[in-house]
């Protein structure tokens, strides 16, 4: 009995360990592709470890020089690309997260008319297809002339994630004991006062899961960027597909520049491993 | 930082006395809900439903190259919709990649979520390495199967052709039967997690009870996943279904770096074939017109999803 359970238990380690390295393989492979020269990304069967690794493509990519030589080929210089998908995650991010901390502390705290449907309007607003939005912001913004600035990416970065940051935060708001608030009105404090010094420190870890979350998303968004930017300014994932050119695709270089692109979101996903159940499903369901 | 002790509290409320000025209206206070609302309310209004009405009055109007001009056309891009095989197809294609991709990860994901249940030193790992999937942008996904199902080089090509499964004159992206399977394998590579996760999460919180009467009752493991722990799953479920369909209902990224549509029309979903009218097109108003149809059918069935399965946030 014991023996057959444990073999019981051996076989599901086996099958659980083997269904994540299919899960895990191309990610692994991609790496692999980034740290290789040209004539071995195609050998198949593919080189797993058995490779020269190179930072070749790291330095054509980001026009460092981090050992070997920049043989061949151009420099891309996508530094500059890396800094506008930092500055446009970053300032987002803020943005976003400001404004739905404000807006969700009166939606989990105070009683008004409507407030339903003023929830379900704003997890609206997270149901419209991208495309829907990007093709008249593109003629606002050709109008007004934010076509191609940061500060147009960042705010529609920022609304993209608000429908998410508020409804997040609500949730970590209503996981704080109305008592807290209670006691404090009946000495006299204000509302803002309430927020600034009680429910705010409290609410700290879900700001802080909430800001992660907006971060990654801005970092990885790409159909706003590719149709409301031009030459100026362009983030990573957009700028990669335009590694794929008729005359052939700098494969090793595209991955270099995607590993550079995953590691700050590997990063922050295993910080926040705890709240991402409920990130990813805003708020609703608790892990 | 600490927290206040509410003794600390009553005595900084005094300090800084009331914060609301005696003679603001209330509604300009911090005890109405008008301030804390409204930069949310103003921005959603700006960048929702301002765009909303802008992209309304653009699907009335068309680009007219030699006037250089968008111009009134009344009702033709809608006369034009219903008349446009290609969008019907881009519709086809949507609901086929809708329903077949939410399937795969749904099944997939629940599977594996039980399979990953467990205690046993080693599975906390597995499941934070699942996560990372979740996290890379789309549009690069899109290049590591573009690489993956290349017709020469591609390791997934090989490996298919190697068990026989995909026979050597087929390459996976430009054979227009086999292009959209090979989209939405990255598809489900990347959000088959998202599922185990949440899966995870319901499974985790199950009450014991109902599994030990069934125990009791001698019901085997089959009867006991159909009618415990799925009908325990149903909210998780579909709060799930919710969000990976509304996004699966507009998938861009993939399509437009695999195959932007290709070969022919076999993988235009609504969104794509809305995008490139516009920009690759420039049938501004048509493009317009086509986002519309996105965004209501979106609406439309992501609503009725929420009334059915009284998901409530």
């Amino acid at each position: 009995m014991i023996v057959q359970s444990r073999s019981r238990a051996a076989a599901r380690a086996v099958l659980a360990w083997g269904v994540v390295a299919l899960f895990v393989f191309p990610l692994f492979f991609w790496i692999t592709v980034a740290f290789k020269e040209a004539r071995e990304i195609f050998d198949l069967p593919p080189r797993l470890a058995n490779f020269t690794p190179t930072l070749n493509n790291f330095n054509e990519v980001f026009g460092l020089s981090l050992g070997g030589n920049l043989v061949g080929g151009g420099n891309f210089n996508m530094g500059p690309r890396l800094w506008d998908s930092i500055v446009i995650a970053v300032f987002s991010t803020l943005l976003a997260v400001t404004i739905a901390t404000l807006a969700s502390y009166a939606l989990s705290r105070m009683k008004f008319r409507a407030r339903h449907h003023y929830v379900s309007w704003v997890l609206s607003t997270r149901m419209m297809p991208p495309v829907a939005v990007a093709i008249p912001m593109f003629f606002i913004y050709k109008d007004i002339g934010l076509l191609d600035s940061y500060l147009g990416v960042i705010l529609i970065h920022a609304v993209m994630n608000l429908p998410l940051a508020v409804l997040l935060m609500k949730s970590f708001f209503d996981d704080i004991p109305l008592e807290i608030d209670e006691s404090a009105v009946i000495d006299g404090a204000s509302r803002w006062y309430i927020f600034r010094r009680v429910v705010l420190p409290m609410a700290k870890g879900g700001i802080a899961a909430t800001a992660v979350l907006c971060f990654i998303f801005s970092w990885t968004e790409f159909l706003f960027v590719l149709t409301l930017t031009q030459t100026g300014l362009k983030t990573v994932p957009v700028v990669s597909s335009t590694f794929v050119t008729s005359t052939g695709t700098a494969w090793g270089n595209m991955a270099a520049l995607g590993v550079a692109a995953m590691a700050p979101a590997f990063l922050f996903v295993l910080l926040v491993q705890k709240q991402l159940v409920r990130g990813l499903t805003l708020g609703s369901l608790k892990q | 930082m600490r927290q206040s002790t509410p003794m600390e509290l009553r005595m900084g409320a005094a300090r800084e006395g009331r914060l609301s000025l005696p003679g603001l209206p209330r509604m300009l206070t911090s005890e109405h809900p008008l301030p804390w609302l409204l930069p949310l309310t103003a921005m959603l209004l700006v960048f929702t439903v301002y765009p909303l009405i802008y992209n309304i009055w653009l699907s009335f109007h068309e680009y007219v190259p030699f006037k250089r001009a968008l111009v009134p056309v009344g009702t033709d891009n809608w006369a034009r919709l219903l008349a446009d095989e290609r969008f019907w197809g881009a519709m086809g294609t949507t609901f086929l990649y809708f329903f077949v991709v939410l399937g795969i990860e749904l099944v997939l994901g629940i599977a594996l979520a039980m399979l990953l249940d467990s205690d046993a030193p080693g599975y906390g790992l597995l499941r934070s390495l699942l996560t990372l999937t979740l996290v890379i942008p789309p549009a690069i996904t899109g290049m590591m199967f573009l690489l993956m199902e290349d017709a020469q080089f591609g390791v997934l090509t090989w490996a298919l052709q190697g068990i026989g499964l995909l026979s050597p004159d087929t390459p996976i992206l430009a054979t227009p039967s086999t292009a959209l399977a090979g989209v939405m394998l990255a598809d489900i590579w990347q959000w088959t997690p998202f599922m185990v996760l949440i899966v995870l999460a319901g499974l985790r919180s199950l009450p014991p009870e109902p599994y030990e009467a069934a125990m009791l009752d001698g019901a085997g493991p089959w009867m006991i996943f159909r009618k415990i722990t799925l009908p325990l799953l149903s909210k998780v479920l579909a709060v799930a279904i919710l969000i990976r369909g509304i996004d699966l209902f507009r998938v861009f990224d993939y399509m437009f770096v695999m195959t932007s549509g290709g070969p022919g029309t076999s993988t235009y979903t609504l969104s794509l074939y809305a995008w490139q009218q516009t920009f690759s097109f420039i049938q501004w108003g048509y493009g317009a017109t086509l986002s519309l149809v996105t965004l209501a059918l979106i609406l439309i069935l992501a609503n009725l999803f929420i009334w059915i399965s009284k998901v409530r946030w």
